[in-house]
């Protein structure tokens, strides 16, 4: 018996001290591996790397001239020497808008978006993630990013969930809340259409949510009947899509709503204002920015249709960003295939909202990384987005507050006109009558009306 | 050899546990010299495994085949990212736990009426299962998030943890490998349960189930009993696998969870090899490194990912191994090693 004990021992010993020895070896190659530099990720003293999840492909891929146009502007830069000696290395992964799909496949319980996400922060090892798009698809990777400290820059999404400081004080939005941009709405919808019935049709996650409860803030009265929603993950059904869309237009039509609202992206504004004509139901139609671009939504049924901008019309040649970002946009690699619709057809020459858009958080990120001289480091720069007084071609001011993380806060109301060119198709937004923003997005707030203001260009930039 | 040979004879459970021990404490080794990348793969293959090791124990040991076993993994996914949502600070644990109950009530309770169901009308009823979790999740969006679903935190490396790294990437990389080594834990935590399963009464019962169930009834072997065990352990396996999987990538969605997964689940299975708990790791691992096979296959026939075939490429390789395993090695690729093994051995004791 006393053998065996002593077997049994010696195996015990051997195996935990085989054991022992793999993890300190492990752990010796793990931190010698890492060791090598204490720098901030992604910045080095000749280039810094950021990058962003966004649609390249799939039912969003209007939007890929957003990040496209952000990577002109950085181009731009980097032609001119770059910022404080540093080029930007921005790296676009395509999410297919956070839907598997073609080129997008994910492993179970992970998104499209967290997979490209982790590639970016422990392949590309990225200083930031800047211009990143989409609401659900950003709201997948908040925690990922949160937990190992990779800010969350200019987030491509009204949503309001990018303004939570407290909780992600590395997360900051672009563009103002599908709230605010809903409560304008709704003030416009009150002094131009008193007594309309009102309906509307938004996507079913935060998207539709927001603006729905920013027009009701805003003090309109919406049937619980009339307010619709289609769901987003049917974007890769069309038949489902096709049927939903019928259905809630066929509500509306039924209930005889005058003023429908849509909180929809481009393809399915889209696809609604095709069902509606078939439908015979004309509606004033009333579009978020984020699904009104006319060039994206190519239909001349959305002629009429009332929308925010919140940058000046791209109809207006004097406006000193206009031909700058047409520069830039000319001189940009690969310009022909990012940017199509400028190149050819009836509408070559013509910039449109997302291209302003990109343009407009490139240069946000350019200057609050000028600000910091030499030294970046990423807790520095999260302070320079609250201290930068940003200049974009934005018509409001950008700015940020330890509170406020949204960005910009309002915009002016827009109508889609017909084209200058008869032959062409898609129409461009014109600003109605004296451009003028909205600020506050809660019912608490009061919606205060401003004069439209452009900043000039920064020098640095020209 | 001969030791540990004395040792398996003599004292079985203990030798199971040394062999889970040493097993652990290496993997968690090797998880120390993978990038944070590859760290995060074996993270998700070590709950697939999990998994799958559930489906190998009702399949292969038990006779019955379930196509819900995605359902009940969206079962312990939905609890436990209820429950994070409500109680942030509990710990993995105790939210492990949590889930791995849920995904067995959930399996009882399909249990109690298809455990008298048997071949394709069995698969049948997990089948329509496996169908429900979608609509049930979209339908009650006030509990389960709707269609964008739920969100929580990540497993985060503890302060001791992530003090062992150093340089720009050591938080990513300490979060990354923490999530590894959590899951090698569990995981062996459930294999070792496992493998004892197997060697047990109910293990023993099982078989002769699967093999006659007539002469198991007359041997006095419950079989309503015991096939309904068998579908509730397999349950909570999935349970816990989909919590892990919950706890991994942070968020839960309803499309996740549906037919399509609980396909693949079973193709891993029989990949690795069914009724093995070496066949349920390599499926595991086969699952987590697939993507790297298929970029290699984009880089060595060009290609290109983006294209309609590059896209469906995974699917492709997963049915021509699938077939591949069918025809040369019906017992997976486990079975197929002990075969080469035997051979070799014949080989060296005749010349």
């Amino acid at each position: 018996m006393w053998f065996n004990r002593l077997r049994r021992t010696t195996v015990v010993l051997t195996v935990s001290a085989l054991s022992l020895g793999s993890i300190s070896a492990g752990v010796i190659m793990g931190s010698s591996g890492a060791g090598a530099s204490s720098s901030t990720p992604g910045v080095t003293a000749r280039s810094i790397t950021i990058g962003a999840t966004v649609p390249l492909s799939g039912i969003a891929v209007s939007y890929a001239e957003v990040s496209a146009a952000a990577a002109a502007v950085f181009s731009y830069v980097n032609k001119h020497g770059g910022i404080n000696g540093r080029k930007i290395n921005y790296i676009r992964k395509d999410d297919c808008y956070n839907i598997n799909a073609v080129g997008c496949t994910a492993n179970v319980g992970a998104t499209p978006t967290l997979t490209q996400t982790q590639t970016l922060v422990t392949q590309n090892n990225v200083f930031a993630e800047v211009g990143s798009l989409g609401t659900a698809a950003q709201d997948s990777v908040l925690a990922y990013l949160n937990q190992n400290g990779v800010p969350d820059l200019f987030v491509n999404s009204g949503s309001s969930d990018w303004n939570q400081p407290k909780k992600y004080p590395k997360l900051f939005g672009f563009q103002p809340s599908y709230r605010a941009e809903s409560k304008i709405f709704a003030q416009w919808i009150k002094t131009n259409k008193p007594g309309a019935v009102v309906g509307t049709i938004g996507q079913g996650d935060d998207f539709g949510a927001n603006g729905l409860a920013g027009l009701l803030a805003g003090g309109l009265t919406i049937a619980s009947a009339n307010q619709l929603t289609y769901n987003p993950a049917n974007l890769l059904n069309p038949t489902a899509l096709q049927a939903e869309l019928v259905q809630d237009l066929t509500t509306l039509k039924t209930n005889g709503a005058t003023v429908v609202v849509l909180d929809s992206i481009p393809a399915i504004t889209q696809a609604i204002l095709l069902i509606s004509h078939q439908l015979s139901f004309t509606p004033q139609w009333v579009i978020s920015s984020v699904g009104s671009d006319p060039l994206s939504v190519a239909t001349p049924l959305e002629v009429g249709a009332i929308s925010m901008s919140y940058f000046p019309s791209t109809a207006t040649t004097s406006n000193p960003w206009n031909k700058w970002l047409k520069k830039v946009i000319t001189a940009s690699p690969n310009a022909q295939t990012n940017f199509p619709n400028y190149f050819t057809g009836a509408n070559a020459g013509v910039l449109d909202g997302n291209m302003q858009y990109g343009a407009g958080f490139a240069v946000a990120f350019c200057e609050a990384l000028k600000s910091l001289g030499k030294n970046v480091t990423r807790a520095g720069f999260l302070k320079a987005m609250i201290k930068v007084k940003f200049a974009t071609p934005a018509l409001t001011p950008l700015s940020y507050t330890r509170g406020q993380h949204q960005g910009l806060q309002g915009g002016s109301i827009a109508t889609v006109v017909p084209n200058a060119n008869p032959t062409a198709a898609p129409q461009y937004a014109q600003l109605v009558g004296n451009a003028e923003y909205t600020t506050g997005d809660y019912s608490n707030t009061r919606i205060v009306t401003n004069r439209q203001k452009i900043t000039p260009i920064p020098g640095w930039l020209k | 050899m001969k030791k540990l040979a004395t040792l398996r004879s003599s004292m079985p459970t203990s030798a199971r546990l040394l062999f889970t021990l040493l097993l652990t404490i290496v993997a968690l080794g090797i998880t120390f010299s993978l990038t944070a990348l590859d760290d995060s793969k074996l993270a998700g293959g070590a709950a697939i495994a999990i998994v799958i090791v559930g489906l190998s124990w009702l399949i292969g040991w038990s006779g019955q085949v379930s196509l819900g076993n995605s359902g009940f993994m969206a079962i312990g996914a939905y609890a436990t990212a209820i429950w994070a949502n409500h109680h942030a600070t509990t710990p993995v644990v105790f939210t492990l736990l949590l889930a791995t109950i849920c995904g067995a009530a959930g399996g009882l309770v399909l249990a109690l009426p298809s455990t008298r169901l048997r071949g394709p009308y069995l698969a049948g009823m997990t089948l329509a299962f496996s169908f429900a979790i979608t609509p049930l999740a979209l339908n009650f969006p006030s509990v389960t998030g709707g269609s964008g679903g739920l969100f929580l935190n990540f497993l985060s490396a503890p302060k001791w943890f992530a003090n062992l790294f150093s340089g720009s990437q050591a938080l990513i990389r300490a979060n990354a490998q923490w999530s590894a080594d959590v899951a090698i834990v569990v995981a062996a935590v459930a294999f070792f349960f496992m493998a004892n399963l197997f060697h047990s009464r109910t293990g023993r019962a099982m078989r002769l189930i699967r093999d006659n169930d007539v002469a198991a009834e007359l041997t006095g072997v419950n079989l309503q009993r015991t096939r309904t065990l068998a579908f509730v352990i397999s349950a909570a396996y999935a349970g816990l696998g989909g919590s892990l999987l919950t706890l991994l990538t942070g968020s839960v969605s309803p499309q996740t969870y549906s037919l399509p997964l609980s396909i693949l689940l079973l193709t891993l299975m029989v990949l690795g090899g069914i009724g093995t708990l070496s066949g349920a790791v390599l499926g595991g691992l086969i699952y987590s490194y697939s993507d790297n096979l298929v970029s290699l296959i984009n880089k060595v026939t060009g290609i290109s990912s983006a294209s309609t075939f590059g896209a469906n490429l995974k699917g492709i390789v997963f049915g021509v191994l699938l077939i591949l395993t069918m025809l040369l090695a019906p017992r997976g690729l486990v079975g197929m090693g002990g075969r080469l093994l035997s051979l070799v051995k014949r080989r060296s004791a005749e010349s």
